[in-house]
């Protein structure tokens, strides 16, 4: 199962910003339009210097919009960037782990496909080995791990990952 | 589903923005619709060239502001560093860039140009007018009162002699034959771009489109 990224409240404020940003450039692009159609049809007046204020109000705001939108994305980018280092870790602490258990390279493959979710079938179709071979491959690295099946063998590594984690789920 | 077997190098780099995604797209739709579905001075035509125009804005306001490949510095036109790297592409051995490489932002620069000329031009075209003015005038047209066509003929484009409205007169139509030949510039350089977009995908081993769409390029090779 791939990790997808989590919607997180910078996830969700870039997609308003994005959404913000692009509704206020176009009433800017029209209100802009519309001051210098009056400003040729009617000349200078009252009307025309609120309307002008208002437009650069506007203006303005998108410039700080869009300064905002790329602090966001950047913000974005870095967790991203955190989540790929913590899933090598991860990568690594499980790679260390069949190292120990002593798996044979073909054991190694078969207990990561099994990790990242994948049924005997669809590792078999993957492989392109028999199920039988990939059932028995599962049930050595099973006993190598000394666990007493898929559910615990999958545990073992979460385990790890949950242990400082347990007191509460972390603020968005 | 499952993952795609363990991509040694981690996940693919964030490569295209939101604002670059969605301007690309939205500019794309604005020139389609605008070349093949609405009608030249169609109150909608003028609509959506207005969004483009707002979107165009965003874009350039994006290519100062915005995050590192969006700037315009990422991807400064240099023609001769485009040339090299058509070079080297007929030779199947492009170097990468964080942004647009070379030939693509001397495309994107020219691409934009083209937009702004048949924006500006059309602006002349319509006087300035707004698409809600536009609207207007016309459903006003339309319910049978053509006094507006009257006083908008001062600059329009019949051939009454007097000095200024020759003038205006000239300028209308020349700003008229600019928006024709820039718009066919633009989608004369669309069609150039998609091609370069499908030969340099081709020899990247790499999907720039579903880079474009999600924002994500994966090495398919690798």
């Amino acid at each position: 199962m791939p990790v997808r990224a989590p919607i997180t409240a910078e996830r969700r404020q870039g997609i308003i910003l994005v959404a913000f940003l692009v509704i206020q450039t176009l009433a800017a692009v029209f209100y802009i339009g519309d001051v210098f159609g009056d400003l040729a049809g009617h000349g200078v007046s009252a009307h025309l210097v609120v309307e002008a204020l208002v437009t650069l109000a506007l203006v303005l705001a998108i410039g700080f919009g869009a300064i905002r939108l790329r602090r966001t994305l950047d913000v974005l980018r870095a967790q991203e960037a955190a989540l790929e280092v913590a899933r090598g870790a991860l990568g690594e602490v499980i790679d260390g782990q069949f190292g120990a258990w002593g798996l044979t390279p073909a054991e190694r493959d078969v207990g990561m496909l099994a990790l990242k979710g994948l049924d005997v079938a669809e590792i078999a179709e993957v492989r392109g080995a028999a199920q039988g071979t990939v059932r028995a491959q599962l049930t050595r690295i099973y006993s190598k791990a000394g666990v007493s099946g898929r559910a615990q063998f999958a545990a073992f590594f979460v385990e790890d990952l949950m242990g400082a984690g347990l007191h509460a789920k972390p603020a968005e | 589903m499952p993952a795609p077997l363990m991509s040694p190098a981690g996940g693919p780099p964030a490569l295209w923005d939101p604002i670059i995604r969605l301007s690309h797209w939205a500019l794309a739709i604005v020139v389609l619709v605008n070349a093949v579905l609405t009608r030249g001075g169609s109150a909608l035509h003028v609509w959506v060239g207005w969004i483009g125009l707002g979107v165009l804005a965003l874009r350039l306001i994006w290519g100062l502001v915005g995050t590192r490949e969006a700037r315009f510095s990422s991807f400064p036109p240099q023609p001769l560093a485009a040339l090299r790297h058509l070079g080297e592409l007929a030779r199947g051995t492009p170097r990468q860039y964080g942004s647009h490489n070379p030939a693509g932002a001397m495309m994107v620069y020219a691409l934009w140009g083209a937009m702004a000329v048949v924006m500006a031009t059309g602006l002349v075209m319509t006087g300035g007018k707004t698409p809600v003015q536009v609207s207007q005038t016309q459903s006003v047209i339309e319910s049978g009162d053509w006094t507006t066509l009257a006083i908008d003929d001062e600059s329009g484009d019949d051939d009454s002699e007097t000095d200024a409205g020759g003038k205006q007169g000239g300028l209308a139509h020349l700003a008229e034959e600019l928006h024709e030949v820039a718009a066919n510039l633009i989608l004369f350089l669309a069609f150039l771009h998609v091609a370069g977009v499908f030969v340099e995908s081709r020899v990247m081993r790499k999907n720039l489109t579903a880079a474009m769409l999600t924002g994500r390029s994966d090495n398919r090779g690798a």
